[in-house]
């Protein structure tokens, strides 16, 4: 009885232990994660779209349908990276992603002056560099410090309604992602 | 001896299955730790960010979601409706009451895989606050289901669970610590086919 007792407290003590590293190995050994699935869709810089509107099935999940996105991986220790794109939507943000699919900035339109989308991620290291000496075509740009090296990078666009269908389309069409 | 074996092989697989089980029960479930609930609406104000729990962190690594920054909005979620029954896709619901400060906000359903249920009618499948009809003292009426109805219509099809997704975007509700005092619409019953 007592050795019965014994074999259970220690199965039990296992599923804890088994509990706790499943759950804390998931997130760096996952295939499915928004990181991988875009890896599988596009190479470093080259912007994709993420929605369901773009194709069959949505890359990344849980988007609302009144929202047409598109997301590009960068990696900091090539260079900062720029993301703008001319044209006005009604409402857009941008979300900062690192490598495990968590936001770690995230601005909206209404953190500019002109409401047009033009932001350079930077490392830290990066921004003091540049700070020194602002390069001309990052004079009207956001500067933003990401404590990360790789990352993703998502511009969301707010759709209305289908006549906005077009300008959004493009705007999203006309994202650029490049190192600079 | 060969009882011993047996009695280990036997501890392995409970501590590996019940491990891995128990895993998997807590990622499916809806209700999770760092939830705000808020009637019959639930939000995760700190799902994909680094401040998350495992559990969440474990969730979106899984599912491949790239979640809102608190700057961007804050999702709700209702899985029931105010009297507590399950949504269900052939019932009509009356979706009225307060909602809290926001640049605009959206409304639509989700099948139990949590994918947008069409409309399949020339009606958009989700609504925003810009284009709904207000009543004289500014307040918001919707009524969700397969039947054409006036006024706000979030056209709904097909049969089976649903959720209803409730979205605020550019909001101080998600950034402040202000998330629990807010008020939202209730989801009332108002009649099933067949």
């Amino acid at each position: 009885m007592v050795r019965l007792l014994y074999a259970a407290l220690v199965a039990l003590v296992g599923a804890a232990i088994v509990h706790i590293s499943v759950l804390l190995l998931l997130p760096h050994f996952s295939d499915r994660d928004a990181w991988a699935r875009l890896a599988e869709a596009a190479d470093y810089y080259k912007p994709v779209r993420i929605d369901a509107a773009a194709g069959e099935v949505p890359i990344v999940r849980s988007l609302d349908p009144l929202f047409y996105a598109s997301a590009c991986r960068f990696d900091l220790s090539d260079g900062p990276v720029r993301v703008h794109t001319p044209g006005n939507v009604p409402y857009w943000s941008v979300s900062i992603y690192n490598r495990g699919g968590q936001n770690v900035y995230a601005f909206t339109d209404r953190a500019t002056d002109t409401g047009q989308l033009d932001v350079v991620v930077l490392s830290a290291a990066q921004m003091i560099e540049t700070r020194k000496q602002l390069p001309e075509e990052f004079r009207n740009s956001i500067l933003v410090e990401a404590p990360v090296g790789q990352g993703i990078v998502v511009v969301r666009s707010f759709v209305p309604d289908i006549s906005w269908q077009p300008t959004a389309t493009r705007f999203l069409r006309n994202l650029a992602c490049s190192r600079s | 001896m060969l009882k011993t074996v047996l009695t280990i092989f036997i501890v392995i697989c409970i501590a590996v299955l019940g491990g891995g089980a128990s895993v998997w029960y807590m990622l499916n479930a809806k209700e999770s730790v760092g939830a705000v609930t808020v009637g019959r609406w639930t939000a995760f104000p700190e799902i994909g960010t680094p401040d998350a729990d495992p559990y969440a962190k474990a969730r979106i690594a899984r599912e491949g979601v790239l979640a809102l920054g608190r700057a961007e909005g804050l999702t709700f979620t209702a899985q029931r409706d105010t009297a507590g029954d399950a949504l269900r896709r052939e019932c009509s619901y009356t979706i009225e009451g307060p909602v809290p400060p926001a640049r605009f906000w959206t409304i639509y359903a989700a099948d139990a895989n949590d994918a947008i249920i069409e409309s399949r009618k020339l009606r958009p499948s989700a609504l925003h606050s810009y284009q709904l009809l207000r009543k004289p003292d500014n307040s918001v009426v919707i009524t969700a289901g397969t039947n054409p109805s006036p006024g706000n219509w979030l056209a709904l099809s097909g049969e089976g669970r649903m959720s209803l997704v409730l979205t605020f975007y550019d909001t101080p509700i998600a950034s402040s610590t202000g998330v629990s005092d807010i008020e939202l619409p209730a989801i009332i019953n108002a009649g099933c086919n067949g």
